[in-house]
């Protein structure tokens, strides 16, 4: 054996690495199912997620029976927004909500045409299931915009000569069409390589304590630490090709930019990494079953990457105790970093806390599992 | 005949408690499954309670008012007025707001052009511009609209005021009164609570129960127990009936959180709310079955779980309406037991609704139930027959 010490090192963790390459390669399954996921993932997000609505079932309560009232329920019919779908009596409405016929309705009350006829304000009552908030908030913006429309048009001739005084110009930058897998690239690709890391890894290594063969590998003379490096090094590589694969999918079939460096995206990316990497190392010399590694796993690091990490809801919406948790999830630097990188074209210069963030947590992490791995062997 | 009857059933009965009382023990043994099966899911439901707010406020927001009037500062304070928009300081120009975006200080600039209260008083017509970061749509969405709202609401008032300035009269006007029902403030924790309940019971019994199951695979321990006389059928029973208590057992547990700390109402029928989570749980330890007699090893089971695991969550409704799917995954949805809980459990609790009301998720929840246990004993008699 020749070399110097690290050299040779290194070369004992590669033939780990090249061992655990082995075992991944041996479970095509387990590779395909890793492989396959972002994928399939994707193609959800792309097109699954959205929260803009279309066609809002709409009951209409018709008390006034005019012109008028007919023309209103005609401006809501025949928008993109809305679908009138029945007109039931005033009682009838709260049935349609509960079977889920209808979220909204319209209550037009007796009176309504002969108001607009004297110039007066009409009230019309909205009635909508609050069950959904979402679709609650969108139907009292969206109905409140074709209202307007009706009373200008009411207005007519009068209006028509007037100029509008005072108009918005709305200017989206880096996603001026509003699609949701632009938002939604980035935050996956946090959530995948999360799971990715935390999870098979925790799984890799609690299997071998759980089937007994870690103690057979240190009986080889290769040290602890390096077993421990070389079973995660076929993982990080893996996590790489599957930030590599959302990116890639993510340009080719939504059409999501990469204004930035794709080197700092694999840069981050494998910061990101490391962290998750030792988190799962940690949860498996913890656990050292599959089963509780796995509800250990889920726990720390899936849903918190979906929920805390600013993926799918805000942060700036949380209360500040949350917000202080999700401090403490990597997931969340990573997403504002990709967000930054691929869709405003952000650099270093803006997003080195997310960087340093990331990379606090790896060392305090890796630090804190190598050395309960040490003590457990001790 | 009844005699053989009788017998039949008892042994059934013994062999299944035996399994059955096999099943707590190991699982009560180890204190942290147990932690985990009870306390993560009630911590989680907590915070994600807390976390998840769909309402959209306080989106950070710097003014650009280069027409420094009186009239811009008002229109300034009162846009900012109703909390949708957060001020986040004052910028001097435009290239100054375009580098608030890209470094993520603010997400929003509202810009007040110079000359803008000099063009309303000699009714020309002005323009303010709004800058808005778009990589979040729907934070994009709500700004927009809440700006554009208030824009047009002084728009309005400005026309009837040049009207009624001109001696003519003024136009009438629809004005929508809205009365939200269930959920008056529409707080989004009421409407997530059942959902994250639904999600944290696939996590509880598919994935555990496809890995536990998995696990005897591995180790070989289920052909092990197949030589002693108990049935395969019982046997299986055996082993999923901990997984079916513990899960009624947490459904009780969030739902009394729920209405405990997020003031989740109980509006319907308790009747027609057990029977959505039995309906349910049923076809999500079914799942699980299937999963295990899918994969050879842990890993895989894990793997497996998950994949049915992420698009139930997403497709549920529970993250994202479903209403904003395209056509054609909203059918695909139907498959989905997470939604029709999620729909059952809305409608009990918030809506009071009743069988008649829910018979569509329920008969689904059946159907998929039954379908799916079938498919997965049938596959788990194969292999070990």
């Amino acid at each position: 054996v020749t070399g110097s010490p690290l050299l040779r090192s290194l070369r004992r963790i590669g033939a780990m690495a090249g061992k655990e390459t082995i075992h991944v390669r041996r479970d095509p399954r387990t590779l395909g199912l890793a492989l396959v996921m972002p994928v399939v993932m994707l193609f959800l997000f792309g097109y699954g997620v959205s929260s803009d609505l279309d066609h809002i079932p709409l009951a209409f309560v018709d008390q006034d029976q005019s012109e008028a009232s007919r023309a209103l329920a005609l401006a809501f019919d025949g928008s993109r927004e809305f679908a009138v779908v029945g007109r039931p009596g005033p009682e009838g409405v709260e049935g349609l909500f509960r079977g889920g016929a209808a979220v909204a309705a319209l209550v037009v009350p007796r009176g309504y045409q002969q108001d607009l006829l004297l110039g007066r304000k009409a009230q019309v009552q909205l009635m909508l299931d609050g069950a959904d908030p979402v679709v609650g908030n969108q139907v009292l913006s969206k109905a409140d915009a074709i209202a307007r429309v009706e009373s200008q048009r009411l207005a007519g001739a009068a209006f028509a000569r007037l100029q509008p005084p005072l108009q918005v110009k709305v200017w989206t930058r880096y996603n001026p069409e509003g699609r949701s897998a632009l938002f939604m690239v980035p935050g996956l690709s946090a959530f995948l390589l999360a799971i990715t890391a935390v999870m098979l890894t925790a799984l890799a290594i609690a299997g071998e304590w759980e089937r007994g063969s870690m103690e057979q590998l240190f009986a080889s003379p290769v040290g602890r630490l390096e077993i421990v490096l070389g079973k995660l090094l076929p993982y990080l590589a893996l996590g790489l090709v599957e930030l590599l694969m959302v990116v890639a999918f993510g340009a080719l079939v939504f059409d999501v930019p990469i204004r930035g460096s794709l080197p700092l995206v694999m840069l981050f990316g494998l910061v990101f990494l490391a962290g998750m990497l030792g988190q799962g190392l940690f949860i498996s010399v913890v656990a050292k079953n599959q089963l509780v590694a796995t509800q250990a796993g889920a726990l720390s690091a899936m849903l918190p990457s979906i929920i805390l990490s600013g993926m799918i809801f805000p942060i700036e919406n949380m209360p500040l105790a949350l917000q202080a948790i999700s401090r403490l999830i990597p997931a969340r630097y990573l997403v504002h970093a990709l967000r930054g990188i691929l869709l405003k074209g952000n650099g270093l210069d803006v997003l080195w806390p997310d960087l340093l963030a990331m990379a606090v947590f790896a060392v305090a992490i890796l630090g804190l599992a190598t050395a309960r791995f040490k003590r457990r062997l001790a | 005949v009844s005699a053989r009857t009788s017998a039949f059933w008892h042994t059934a009965r013994r062999q299944l408690a035996a399994v059955f009382r096999k099943e707590v023990r190991q699982t009560i043994r180890d204190k942290r499954v147990m932690v985990l099966l009870i306390v993560a899911p009630l911590v989680q439901t907590v915070m994600f309670g807390f976390a998840v707010d769909f309402d959209v406020d306080r989106v950070p927001t710097v003014l650009v008012d280069q027409d420094r009037s009186d009239q811009s500062r008002l229109l300034a304070r009162q846009v900012l007025a109703d909390q949708t928009l957060r001020h986040a300081g004052d910028l001097a120009g435009i290239p100054e707001a375009d580098h608030a975006l890209d470094d993520g200080r603010a997400a929003a600039a509202l810009v007040f052009p110079p000359g803008l209260a000099r063009d309303l008083a000699s009714q020309r017509p002005a323009e303010v511009q709004l800058l808005l970061d778009g990589t979040d749509p729907n934070r994009a969405m709500v700004a927009s609209g809440a700006v554009s709202r208030y824009f047009g609401e002084v728009g309005e008032r400005l026309i009837r005021e040049r009207l009624e300035a001109a001696g003519r009269p003024a136009p009438a006007q629809v004005v929508l009164s809205p009365r939200v029902l269930y959920n008056p403030r529409l707080k989004t924790a009421p409407y997530i609570v059942p959902g994250i309940a639904g999600t944290l019971l696939v996590i509880v019994t598919t994935l555990v129960t496809a890995m536990g199951l998995s696990r005897e695979r591995e180790m070989g321990t289920m052909e092990q127990v197949l030589v002693t006389p108990i049935r395969p059928l019982w046997l299986l029973i055996g082993k999923l009936l901990p997984f079916l208590v513990i899960g009624i057992f947490d459904v009780l547990l969030l739902v009394a959180v729920g209405s405990w700390v997020f003031e989740v109402p109980l509006r319907g029928s308790l009747l027609v709310g057990a029977t959505g989570v039995l309906l349910y749980l049923f076809s999500t330890l079914g799942v699980g079955l299937l999963i295990s007699t899918l994969s050879q090893n842990q890993q895989q089971a894990f793997l497996g779980g998950f994949i049915f695991m992420m698009p139930a969550i997403l497709l549920s409704g529970v993250m994202t309406p479903i209403r904003g799917m395209p056509g054609w995954l909203q059918v695909i949805t139907w498959l989905n037991p997470v939604r029709h809980f999620a729909e059952v459990m809305r409608g009990v609790l918030m809506r009071g609704a009743g069988f008649g009301d829910l018979w569509f998720q329920l008969a689904f929840l059946a159907a998929l139930g039954v379908g799916v246990m079938a498919l997965a004993v049938a596959r788990f008699r194969t292999q070990l027959g």
